[in-house]
């Protein structure tokens, strides 16, 4: 015992010094970091938008050594959804010389986003975050591509009423949402749209604690009879409801998801129970585009994949979304290298690349992503693109897409961009702007 | 050798109580301040800051005020994690109400709203004690997360839910914010740790500590001998709020930058009572190891990995970390029950003899 004791003594000894050092990064790669969470009450839903992540990188190390002779050092490190480890990993990430952060939690992206513009970090967080962050004046070092959670609020709200918002006038809408910053993030858009197109909006918050258990929100819908339920929910709170749902025979073309809320999994669960569920979604799968038989080629068939193949993963929308973030930031980091003339990117040059992303019909075509994604295009002044969505519908064993592109209602959206983005920066002054945006 | 006591006499019963009875002691603090005041922060890398120095010190003051409570007066209590909360949301409304107030002032009141909450849930410790009194600080620990969500007034309304911390200067230098350098952080929460553990230290070996520590042994005992139950407990519960109160205002304000109420939540709450028993109830050292071992430990270990260029995937890491903390901390307590204080206190005794064992 007492030598055992020793050596654990040793052993924290050498680990605190360790701790206390530096490291050391590679010549011609760029750091770009994941806060994944493959751990935790979210990996359901983490995990396959991680694999599609790590496996584009792989894919693109693998065919074209990097991007343009630079190896992109992907690299997670798992937060398990949890912000105090957020924290711990976007500083140890930083120290280790990352160009980029990826929070992935609203509620890490709320902690990280004042500190970028001291760190100069850019943040990427495609579909998530904080929606204001739209306005790449104020939020000058935060990203969110291709669709902002208000997009997709009003977008939903344009699919269900059948492009005119008045018809929903008398109707009532339930909110089921994560009581978490996550979830709250559509009811300042809800409730203008409510109080304008005159229907009545019923939040109902999920805690933390009930995200498996919903029997008494489901009471509450059954009691409410709402004409629709739209679900801003993520992890284990997405299966809960759709089961619920099922049990308490929910019409299910009533019900629909954020593209959070749309992980195949949770759907085969209940199989033909949910057809007619819907879930909105800016990405959409495609095993013919090149990218896909690539990624299958180089990566999972040699096994250099975390993919679990038994589940078909490859083949779901949250696999293939994970793709798309991925490709988002090489195209990034591409950029930059383009303008500024240069192999290594720093932060501030991957900063202009993801404040310059084109992605055309004739670039998505060239990357090899057709029929993935809508086109969008970010500037200075537009950190989101806006590239609209499909609404997808789960046909019994897969999500088929239910509508053409829609496009979210600029003119509703925009004043409140305006609106929170300002309230942010007055409360954290002082705040630097982009003066330099022009736009 | 290192510890020969030989050759200290102590002529007076004042010299006997003093706080060092044994000089190699106070020697030891001294280095230990040294490195913690000067050392440490010349040396520490922005990650060391964040990620171990600070939370380790916020952490430790949290267990601290826990301990007085459990470890010296005896109640159990549940409730640490919201006590923190109503801190740091109190700090939170001071400073959003009185921008121009020093954060010294502002973290001093929230800590006395918090004292005021733990007396109030105190209240039914001088009916119940025991597991009886767990619960009824469970509850205190449920209600005040659901006030935290529910009550909008608490976060000025914002439409996330969640408390952000803006930008506060003292003195002309930022210590509080996005902008604020950690090491100012650091040199805040060092400042104020260093002062509520002077104070814990003195209060709980006087008049006040004596009354605790006899009510926790036997209540009954305790109020034949002519000490007021009711005064001895609500002080507990209401000095103990205070330095949790503390704790929490610094969690928020000092580290974290942006807090949802959820992060008050029970886990919270069972960190800190870890942190204490592991440190050893009853001790103020022990918070501090406890601390190191629950909140620096799973750090240093995620952190290795990488540093020997092991390549191990994040995921993996975590689970492994998971159980190598977890059996740590079974191994501490089989090995030593009463937690890390009381294993220093050996390895002391033990050096004091050596080299000769009788």
């Amino acid at each position: 015992m007492r030598r055992l004791m020793k050596t654990a003594l040793l052993a924290t000894a050498i680990a605190t010094s360790a701790a206390f050092a530096g490291s050391a990064y590679a010549e011609d790669s760029v750091l770009l970091p994941n806060l994944s969470y493959r751990t935790g009450p979210f990996a359901a839903t983490g995990t396959p938008l991680m694999n599609g992540q790590r496996d584009y990188m792989t894919m693109l190390n693998e065919r074209d050594g990097g991007v343009n002779g630079v190896i992109l050092n992907y690299q997670e490190c798992e937060t398990g959804y949890n912000t105090e480890k957020g924290v711990e990993c976007y500083e140890k990430t930083k120290a280790e010389g990352a160009v980029v952060t990826q929070p992935w939690s609203t509620g890490i992206t709320l902690q990280v986003l004042p500190k970028s513009n001291v760190d100069s970090m850019p943040i990427l967080a495609p579909g998530y975050g904080f929606s204001a962050m739209q306005d790449g004046k104020i939020f000058k070092w935060a990203f969110n591509p291709p669709a902002s959670y208000w997009d997709g609020a009003s977008m939903i709200l344009q699919n269900i009423s059948g492009g005119n918002l008045d018809s929903l006038k008398g109707k009532k809408i339930a909110l089921l949402h994560l009581d978490h910053p996550f979830g709250k993030e559509p009811i300042p858009l809800l409730e203008t749209l409510a109080k304008k197109h005159g229907f009545t909006l019923l939040p109902i918050p999920v805690g933390l604690k009930e995200m498996q258990n919903q029997s008494a929100q489901w009471l509450q819908i059954r009691r409410e009879r709402p004409d629709f339920v739209v679900m801003w929910g993520w992890g284990a709170m997405n299966a809960g409801a759709i089961t619920e749902a099922v049990k308490t025979k929910y019409p299910m073309n009533q019900f629909v998801g954020i593209w959070w809320s749309g992980l195949d999994a949770d759907l085969k669960l209940v199989g033909d129970a949910g057809k007619g569920y819907r879930t909105l979604s800016w990405s959409f799968p495609n095993n013919e585009a090149k990218v896909m038989k690539d990624i299958k080629q180089l990566v999972v068939d040699p096994g250099k994949s975390m993919l679990n193949t038994s589940t078909g993963e490859f083949d779901w929308v949250f696999y293939q979304r994970g793709v798309l973030i991925s490709a988002m930031l090489a195209e990034g980091v591409k950029e930059a290298q383009k303008h500024f003339n240069t192999k290594v990117v720093d932060r501030e040059q991957l900063r202009w690349g993801l404040e310059n992303l084109d992605f055309s019909e004739a670039k998505i075509k060239e990357l090899g992503l057709d029929g993935m994604i809508p086109p969008f295009k970010t500037t200075c002044a537009n950190h989101t693109g806006h590239s609209g969505a499909w609404m997808l519908e789960w046909d019994g064993t897969k999500f088929v897409k239910a509508s053409d592109v829609l496009q979210a209602d600029r003119a509703e959206i925009d004043p409140l961009v305006a609106e929170k983005a300002k309230e942010y920066a007055d409360a954290n002054q002082p705040w630097p702007t982009n003066e330099e945006c022009k736009l | 050798m290192l510890y020969r006591t030989a050759g200290q006499f102590k002529t007076s019963y004042h010299a006997d109580h003093a706080l060092f009875p044994v000089k190699q002691d106070a020697w030891l603090l001294g280095i230990i301040l040294i490195f913690a005041y000067a050392i440490i922060p010349m040396t520490a890398s922005e990650f060391s800051f964040n990620a171990l120095l600070i939370p380790v010190l916020i952490y430790a003051l949290a267990a601290l005020g826990l301990n007085i409570l459990t470890g010296y007066a005896g109640q159990l209590s549940l409730g640490t994690g919201a006590f923190m909360g109503v801190g740091a949301y109190a700090c939170f409304k001071i400073i959003t109400a009185f921008p121009d107030l020093n954060i010294v002032v502002a973290i001093a009141l929230s800590g006395f709203v918090s004292a005021a909450v733990g007396v109030a849930f105190g209240l039914p410790s001088l009916r119940i004690k025991g597991f009886y009194l767990a619960i009824t600080t469970l509850a205190a620990q449920f209600f005040l997360v659901w006030l935290f969500e529910k009550w909008g007034w608490l976060y000025n309304y914002s439409s996330s839910g969640a408390i952000q911390v803006p930008n506060i200067k003292m003195f002309g230098i930022t210590v509080a914010g996005p902008n604020a350098a950690p090491v100012t952080q650091y040199y805040f929460v060092l400042g104020v740790v260093t002062l509520v553990t002077w104070f814990a230290i003195n209060i709980t070996r006087g008049r006040i500590g004596r009354m605790w520590k006899a009510v926790r042994d036997m209540d009954i005992a305790a109020e034949l001998v002519g000490i007021d139950l009711m005064k001895a407990k609500l002080s507990a519960f209401a000095v103990s709020s205070y330095i949790v109160g503390v704790a929490g205002a610094l969690f928020v304000f000092l580290w974290r930058g942006a807090a949802e109420p959820n992060l008050f939540d029970i886990p919270l709450s069972f960190r800190v009572l870890f942190i204490a028993i592991i440190g050893g109830l009853g001790s103020i050292l022990g918070n501090y190891l406890g601390a190191m071992l629950i909140v620096a430990l799973p750090v240093v270990l995620g952190t290795l990995p990488g540093m020997l260029g092991i390549p191990i995937q994040s995921a993996t890491v975590e689970h492994l970390n998971v159980m190598i903390v977890g059996a740590t901390i079974i191994l501490f307590l089989v090995v030593e029950p009463h937690g890390l204080a009381r294993f220093w206190q050996i390895i002391r005794e033990k050096l004091i003899m050596w080299p000769f064992p009788h």
